[in-house]
């Protein structure tokens, strides 16, 4: 593979890092996009609609795929992930390990015959274990790229895909990772974060009673492409009649280590309530909170339409949750309002889990995070959020921080400003290193060895 | 300009694509049955759904069928234009065809989302729309967008936090940029602040130092007293006028320190704790450093030099600039409780949050804090005063709506004042009236952690049983009472007697309603500016090159005005880079062998310079037509509806194409397609 | 063709020496898959002639409902199982008759 020159490395292929790749590439500078998976997408790709304007999510989110993977401006470089960085000067450069998907990424067409003809199913961790996918797949219905990748670890060599495969030579066994460089002025980390584990809280029986799930679950659930196609409780696939939501399971918790608001969890907690009573009209839903913090544009009159429509808010700390003999989760809280601790039973419970963060760019970056919420640290938080102590390395999204889809978009744009910026002022004083001049357009380095 | 020269007679071979929309269409419409109605139409030769079209993998199915099929004009059924015509634009335009032989049905907001209770109902509008979609297909001409060259200057309008992080970020990226401020200074609301939350960093401190980055920078010119007071143009070349008033006093006629100005006037800075005079600076430190005249209170004579009376004369002068986009950050202002609500107004001991974190302020190194002459030693703060409001609960405002929204500021804010007042005034009691504390930030939760610490005492109140406040009875040592049923305390209804009430006003933005006018934008139902979409365009609004920073747009705090701010600067790069700027071809155009010069179309035309009579050859005999300026035409279509000779046609949306779309719409054997 | 014999022959042969590479996780595999055949036919067997719901299945099996369910959604998606409708508040699934392999 060809070592890339580029103005720009953006590494992280979610919503914030395909908006700062993008605003960038509109302006003319050259980005190389640096995804860790086998599809860009994030985390957002997997929700089935947003709030407040409650738009199919992949309204939003495929076209920005769509156009990263279409942007002359952009090389786009998946399975990779930059495993050391060296200062070259005043410009950075990556080393990138690209992980063998064992299919040719050129010559793939995603027609999915190989996935159709593969004997083995497994669980699939874009529908969190509930769905099924097979040893060599396309990662989702709308993966950008759409092409296969193999799980080795789990492929009996049997080459029943490799028969039906219709372009000769492209499933390869042998398939090896291969490593080369991305040289760059700049750099924005938009590495994103990761949920509360469902178990983290031990009371609340995550990961131990099957039907107490996180709320990614259920967007799962309610997306079009989820694992059953409607709401099923994941016991015994029963359509649940009451579905309750336990607030800041994993937020706002010193017991967790977890001090901070993961400022999501309210909006789609009510989001969902409002979806799952268009999806099961006869289903009681309920919400046990401390706080409900809608404070985003449109959020609280979304959260008083919620009420408007019956969903039931309590005012209430779940202590613990367990379940009966028939698997239905029995919800024990302390009602704020009157202090009486009541047991309430439900078919599925929701835990509103938080958002981590996900990666630490202190070894290879050394971009320093911060000691007391483990998100990069932003060395001018008011005034310009998306610089971080290192010149020339900038951050976007929640890798700063819990945020929602919303924020992490703009902030996306700041930090393509700032990116940009910066760019614009070392070429001024002569000091680009890397990239070309935005004004020129010439042929696009070719990525592939 | 297109060609128009004849279309070569080629087949025409229709692509219609109905949209899923991710169940947002398909869980109301039955999109087989419209593939199935729209296959059977003339010159359809393929009809698909698709759970996403505008995935990658929906597009790429229309590029193959481009490529494959020889389908030479595409009619999408999916959602509004306004999401995704563009996108689809892209597409069509990669597989090779002209991107105008492409048409955008929107069958999710003008069926499925409307006639959600009624699926059949709703797929036969769908049907019938999708059909009158492809009558217009068989019509489409090809189309060249009209490129305009671009000034590489911005404008930006408001000189607080935003507008100056949006002025530096613009011309950082080598556009010039003209700042202006309405006010004499520069800092906006952020200037009265004093720590920040997260930092704790100094706001005056902060502003200092963005402003020296702003003043200094090369590209950026500054007007301060100034306003916008005219707009003309389009995006990439808008003219504006800008009025400015006089500063009164200049540093080469008197040195403004020597002037006698009595202190008479309520000091807004400090909401009126502390009087001005006329000639003012809000506080040291400011910039520009040269106090400036306060027009609005000015009286001839009512200043003094060496014992003489100084006359002063406001001369505001208007210039015009061109620009080629302009960033909207008028900012807010503290929401003004009416007489009466909390006591505000009746009871000099109740006073809004900004105001207390000036008493704060000037308070200093007091060993006690004072207020009206009494030393404070018990203070209630009350949460959403101004914000959160329910309709029937609370006072409306002149609009007839109350404040529905969140302000998202005020609780991190009135804690950060609660710690703040722990620190310097340890044995002052705290109390916390609120209904939901939101410290939803990065680092914002550690604030309310500590003012538990601090031993604030929270009270919690329900919605519809809001706090009261009331004058204590005569004698009392704390002279109010806040009266919360508290449901902290399992509802117990509390009587906490204070000598200061604290209301933690929310954000109303600046009244900007001539802004509004000027630039042809829009407010959403919470007054403030809206933007095109929260998600796929958060910093533009309707109006192309017109961009939104900081709280015009909603609340926010300072990092969340600077990342906004920073986003809407990056768009500006975008439009304005590359020198030229695009807009779509749906303009006016005229037929010059039907006009016969009437100028009728001129007389109904809205826009100036839109349409003009010019001689123009016309097989080979010089007269005089209506001639249409592309830039300055907003395709409004009012002009064709005035040519007695039907002369003038609308591009892209032609009356052949109308008639139809009308046809289609009430086409007699449609009936059998819907039912099929 | 004999070209193609001969391609045919070299794959199968580098199959096998991989298969060799990665003993353990082939091995490992194998097994998943003996299990997964093993618990769908008993599955697909219950759901053939008439369709049922998951705890239906379940109970005939013996087979955990939570295995059922994912089983189910496995094969529906790859469209061996089919929804036929509700019973209360189960779906109702049926193996597909020919279903694709």
């Amino acid at each position: 593979m060809k070592n890339l020159q580029v103005d720009a490395l953006v590494v992280g292929g979610g919503i914030a890092g395909m908006q700062s790749a993008l605003d960038l590439a509109d302006q003319g500078f050259h980005v190389a996009l640096v995804e860790k998976e086998a599809s860009i997408g994030g985390k957002m790709i997997s929700l089935s609609k947003v709030f407040p304007t409650l738009d199919c999510c992949s309204c939003i989110t495929t076209p920005k795929m769509s156009a990263v993977a279409h942007h002359e401006n952009i090389t786009l470089l998946t399975y990779c992930e930059v495993v050391a960085l060296e200062q070259n000067g005043a410009s950075y450069r990556a080393q990138i390990n690209k992980k063998p998907r064992y299919v040719n990424e050129e010559s793939c067409t995603g027609c999915r015959l190989c996935e159709y003809a593969c004997p083995l199913d497994l669980p699939s961790a874009f529908d969190m274990g509930l769905g099924a996918q097979r040893v060599i797949r396309v990662p989702f219905s709308t993966a950008v790229p759409q092409k296969a990748v193999l799980d080795i670890d789990n492929c009996i060599l049997c080459g029943k895909c490799e028969n039906v495969c219709p372009v000769a030579d492209c499933i390869d066994f042998t398939q090896t990772a291969v490593t080369f460089e991305i040289h760059a002025d700049a750099i924005v980390l938009a590495t994103g974060f990761e949920l509360t584990p469902t178990d983290a809280k031990a009371e609340y029986g995550g990961g131990k009673l099957r039907n107490v799930v996180d709320a990614l679950t259920v967007e799962r659930f309610l997306a079009p492409t989820g694992p059953y196609g409607h709401v099923l409780r994941p016991s015994d696939g029963k359509e649940p009649e009451s579905i309750a939501y336990v607030q800041c399971a994993g937020s706002r918790d010193i017991s967790l280590g977890v001090a901070y608001c993961s400022r999501i969890c309210c909006m789609y907690a009510i989001k969902q309530a409002m979806l799952l009573s268009g999806a099961l009209p006869l289903a009681d839903i309920t919400i046990y909170y401390m706080d409900i913090r809608t404070f985003g544009k449109g959020y609280e009159q979304f959260y008083q339409n919620a009420r408007a429509m019956g969903i039931e808010f309590v005012r209430g700390k779940v202590a613990r949750i367990h379940e009966d003999a028939a698997q239905n989760p029995v919800v024990r809280v302390e009602q704020i309002d009157d202090g009486s601790v009541v047991e309430r039973e439900h078919d599925m419970v929701v835990l509103s889990v938080g958002m981590l963060p996900s990666y630490n760019p202190g070894l290879i970056y050394n971009v320093p995070v911060a000691a007391d919420d483990g998100f990069v640290a932003q060395s001018a938080a008011n005034i310009s959020p998306c610089l971080t102590y290192q010149p020339g390395i900038f951050v976007a999204g929640t890798a700063a921080g819990p945020m929602d889809i919303v924020d992490s978009i703009v902030m996306a744009g700041a930090a393509a400003a700032e990116t940009a910026a910066y760019l614009e002022e070392r070429r001024a004083v002569g000091m680009a290193g890397n990239g070309r001049s935005p004004q020129t357009t010439s042929v696009k380095e070719v990525s592939y060895a | 300009m297109p060609d128009k020269e004849p279309l070569p007679a080629e087949e025409i071979r229709i692509g219609v694509y109905t949209c899923q929309c991710g169940g947002n269409i398909s869980d109301v419409v039955g999109c087989a049955r419209v593939v199935k109605a729209a296959g059977e139409l003339g010159n359809v030769v393929v009809s698909r759904t698709n759970l996403s079209l505008c995935s990658d993998a929906g597009q790429a199915l229309i590029e193959a069928d481009i490529k494959e099929k020889g389908v030479n004009r595409v009619v999408i059924g999916a959602c509004a234009p306004s999401l995704h015509e563009q996108t689809f634009r892209g597409t069509v335009a990669r597989a090779g065809l002209n991107p105008y032989f492409y048409n955008h049905v929107g069958i999710r907001e003008q069926a499925s989302w409307v006639h959600h209770d009624n699926p059949d109902g709703a797929t036969a509008k769908a049907i019938r729309l999708m059909a009158a979609g492809v009558a217009k297909a068989r019509l489409l001409e090809p189309l060249e967008p009209i490129r305009l060259k671009a000034q590489k200057h911005a404008l930006v309008i408001g000189g607080g936090v935003a507008g100056l992080r949006a002025a530096l970020d613009i011309a950082r990226r080598g556009i010039k940029v003209t700042l202006i401020e309405k006010s004499p200074f520069l800092g906006g609301h952020m200037a009265q602040l004093e720590q920040v939350f997260p930092t704790g960093d100094g706001a005056r401190d902060l502003l200092k130092a963005l402003i020296q980055r702003v003043v200094s920078h090369a590209n950026i010119t500054l007007y301060t007293q100034a306003e916008l007071v005219g707009v003309q143009g389009v995006v990439g070349d808008f003219t504006v006028q800008i009025c400015q008033q006089s500063r009164g006093i200049s540093d080469d006629r008197v040195t403004a320190v020597n002037v006698v100005a009595p202190a008479n006037l309520p000091d807004e800075f400090n909401y009126g704790l502390t009087t001005r005079s006329v000639l003012y600076q809000p506080y040291p430190g400011c910039y520009p450093a040269t106090p400036a005249i306060d027009w609005a209170h000015y009286e001839d004579g009512c200043l003094e030099l060496n014992g003489e009376p100084l006359h002063l004369q406001n001369k505001p002068k208007t210039f015009d600039l061109a620009v080629g986009a302009v960033v909207v950050a008028t900012g807010f202002r503290p929401y003004e409780p009416p007489i009466g609500e909390y006591g505000y107004g009746v009871l000099p001991e109740v006073i809004t949050l900004p105001a207390f974190i000036r008493l704060l302020a000037l308070a200093g190194e007091d060993e006690r804090l004072e207020f009206n002459g009494r030393a404070v030693k018990n203070i209630a703060f009350v949460h959403c005063v101004g914000s959160r409001q329910l309709d029937g609960l609370n006072e409306p405002q002149p609009d007839g709506q109350v404040n529905d929204y969140c302000s998202r500021v005020c609780c991190t804010a009135t804690l950060q004042a609660t710690n703040e007042l722990h620190q310097r005034y340890p044995a002052i009691n705290v109390f916390d009236v609120y209904e939901d504390i939101r410290t939803y930030g990065r680092g914002h939760e550690l604030y309310y952690n500590l003012a538990s610490e601090n031993r604030v005492r929270f009270l919690r109140f329900h919605d519809d049983e809001l706090p009261e406040v009331l004058a204590a009875p005569a004698g009392e040592e704390h002279p109010a009472l806040v009266w919360v049923t508290d449901y902290l305390t399992w509802g117990q209804s509390l009587e906490l007697p204070v000598d200061l009430v604290v209301l933690a006003v929310g954000m109303m933005p600046n009244p900007v309603d001539d802004i509004i006018k000027l630039l042809k934008i829009n407010a959403g139902s919470d007054r403030f500016l809206a933007e095109v979409h929260p998600k796929l365009r958060p910093v533009e609004t309707a109006v192309p090159g017109v961009l939104l920073a900081g709280t015009a747009q909603g609340p926010m705090n300072i990092q969340e005005s600077c990342a906004a701010a920073s986003a809407a600067a990056a768009k500006v790069a975008v439009l304005l880079g590359q020198g030229y700027v695009e807009l779509e071809p749906f303009v006016a155009i005229v037929n010059p062998a039907l006009c016969d010069g009437s100028g009728e179309c001129i007389k109904e035309c809205c826009y100036e310079d839109a349409i003009s009579m010019q001689p123009v050859m016309v097989n080979g005999t010089e007269k005089v037509t209506a001639v249409v300026c592309a830039a300055n035409c907003a395709g409004c279509g009012v002009c064709v509806g005035a040519c007695p000779n039907r002369a003038i046609d609308l591009q892209g949306w032609t009356l052949k194409q109308y008639e139809a779309m009308v046809d289609a719409l009430a086409a007699e054997d449609l009936f059998a397609l819907e039912l099929a | 063709m004999s070209d193609k014999r001969e391609d045919a022959k070299k794959r199968a042969i580098l199959l096998k020496q991989l298969r060799e590479a990665h003993k353990e996780t082939v091995a490992h595999a194998q097994e998943k898959l003996k299990a997964q055949q093993a618990v769908r036919r008993d599955i697909c067997k219950l759901m053939r002639e008439e369709p049922k719901t998951v705890p239906e299945v379940a109970e005939a099996s013996g087979i955990p409902a939570h295995e059922v369910l994912w089983h189910i959604t496995a094969m529906k998606k790859y469209g061996l199982v089919v929804e036929t409708g509700m019973c209360g508040e189960y779906y109702l699934y049926q193996r597909v008759k020919d279903g694709k392999k």
